[in-house]
């Protein structure tokens, strides 16, 4: 690399510029798809989850 | 060349400054430690620990960490863009505008002006000044990029470009409000409106100062430092655009058992989780980009800041995520455990970016070597030992309170008062103060080094040159 000016052809790898690393691929696609599921669990809207219930059953016990 | 040079006198300013702020708030920060389990350390009225604290987040934040962002960010883009900066002397001006606000910023909070919004303390005059600021800088950094002269854009400057637009709609947004004279103001949000504003712009500021800009220096410096390229251009770009998807989504989970509608905290909680790929697609960029030859975490000093740095940036974007999660939320929210998770982010990764950055750039722009690897070598050793100290200390002193303050006895009342849980973090009070001195030690070290490589760049350029500004 030369110093004074940047060539961005130096920056990245030529081979590898393309790859997604399948692990990584899991977890992002894995993310989105707990994210779903939360926001209908944890929804008061959708699934009659709040918080108050939540406490009230907390202290019951 | 001399416009490269009338800019890199400019940019010389900037990390000077920031150096200079990063001391003071250093200094600050040691202080109110002490002042955690000294309490004869608070010296009314300017210097007790409220108005102390303020001008260490401040000073520390917006000196030492956005004053090291504007200059390292000029000097990134002049060379991705292949060009000087196309306002220079714009850029001129904005150095002493900046080293003006944040003194005025001081001096501001040490005399008790606060507009009680943790992160956007100061005042209406100051942030009409600081809004100039940045505007300032999005048109020097912008006409710069317009007219490049390299048509690629690396994936440095998209993460300068999100980071100049989420601050400027962020900070706006959240320091609406109405004056009441020069020195008070009233903030437009009222209630939980507020509350959620505020920590919409809380959490941002955080993600938008102390992550994609300093994302930016990593995407360049890494490779700059080490001669190995980027391991994935396409890895890099989907992080990018997911995070600054993701994080506008997630403040609310500052909001976890608050009034604000349950669905807003689980919208938040879901993005904040969601969070941890695309930080983890730069952690994992990475560690792909040095693994071809780990032999260089040995020969080439820089590469160790640049890779613990960034395993501290993954630990602290599955850490902080997790505590979003509200069983997690109601054991260590409100606890010492927050500063711990905050300093492992601004000590691990921030500082330790920030300063591997400005010891690639010094030599450079002083066209001579770093003055010694060795004295690097013990700041870096300092500075995680120092770091490690306080963010596990405040680990473990958290969980305890947390765990101290929802015992119950059988008929269910509180089993320990406020004052016995206080008491019970003395011994990690002062452990972190240990922490902070030897972090403090460090930065001794690193600022030593960077005079004495100036002072050797001085001499070699002769009196001729014009020096620091």
């Amino acid at each position: 690399m030369t110093d004074d000016l940047d060539n961005i052809e130096d920056f990245e790898a030529k081979e590898t510029a393309g790859k997604l690393p399948i692990g990584w691929l899991i977890l992002f696609w894995g993310l989105i798809i707990w994210g779903v599921y939360y926001f209908i669990a944890y929804t008061p809207g959708i699934s009659g989850w709040s918080q108050a219930k939540a406490y009230e059953e907390s202290v019951r016990k | 060349m001399s416009a490269y040079q009338y800019d890199h006198q400019t940019i010389k300013g900037f990390i000077i400054s920031s150096v200079f702020w990063g001391v003071v708030g250093i200094i600050i920060g040691l202080w109110i430690s002490i002042q955690m389990w000294q309490p004869s350390w608070n010296v009314a009225p300017y210097f007790t620990f409220g108005r102390l604290r303020v001008v260490h987040t401040n000073i520390l934040g917006f000196g030492f960490g956005v004053g090291a962002i504007f200059g390292l960010n000029y000097y990134i883009s002049m060379r991705l863009t292949k060009r000087p900066l196309l306002f220079p002397k714009l850029a001129r001006f904005h150095l002493y505008l900046f080293n003006t606000a944040i003194a005025l910023a001081a001096v501001s909070l040490f005399a008790g002006m606060n507009q009680s919004l943790e992160y956007a303390e100061l005042e209406w005059p100051l942030d009409i000044g600081i809004v100039v600021l940045w505007i300032i800088f999005a048109v020097n950094l912008f006409g710069t990029i317009i007219k490049r002269k390299e048509e690629q854009m690396y994936i440095s400057l998209w993460y300068i470009i999100a980071t100049v637009i989420a601050v400027a709609v962020l900070y706006i947004v959240n320091n609406l409000s109405v004056p009441a004279g020069l020195f008070k103001s009233y903030s437009l949000f009222a209630g939980i409106n507020s509350a959620n504003v505020q920590w919409w712009y809380g959490h941002n500021v955080i993600g938008f100062i102390f992550s994609t800009p300093i994302l930016a220096m990593f995407y360049y410096f890494l490779p700059k430092s080490t001669g190995l390229p980027i391991y994935s251009h396409r890895l890099s770009i989907i992080s990018l655009w997911s995070l600054v998807f993701a994080y506008l989504w997630t403040g609310a989970h500052h909001l976890v058992y608050t009034p604000l509608p349950d669905w807003i905290q689980t919208l938040a909680i879901v993005f904040t989780i969601f969070l941890i790929a695309p930080s983890w697609g730069s952690v994992v960029n990475g560690f792909y980009t040095v693994a071809p030859d780990w032999s260089k975490m040995r020969t080439n000093y820089l590469t160790k800041f640049f890779i613990f740095a960034i395993t501290f940036y993954g630990l602290q974007t599955v850490q902080g995520p997790t505590q979003g999660l509200r069983v997690v939320s109601q054991l260590i929210h409100y606890t010492d455990w927050v500063p711990g998770h905050v300093h492992m982010g601004t000590m691990g990764w921030v500082t330790m970016t920030v300063c591997a950055s400005i010891y690639y750039v010094i030599p450079r722009i002083y066209k001579t070597e770093i003055y010694s690897v060795k004295v690097a070598n013990s700041h870096f050793y300092l500075v995680l030992i120092g770091q490690l100290i306080f963010s596990v200390s405040m680990w473990i002193t958290g969980i305890q309170q947390g765990a101290l303050w929802k015992a119950v006895t059988p008929e269910g009342t509180l089993k320990y008062t406020f004052m016995e849980t206080l008491v019970k973090n003395y011994p990690f009070w002062q452990m972190r103060t240990v922490g902070g001195l030897i972090f403090a030690a460090g930065m001794l070290f690193f600022v030593y080094n960077i005079a004495m490589t100036i002072r050797s760049g001085n001499a070699i350029s002769g009196p001729a040159s014009k020096g620091v500004r």
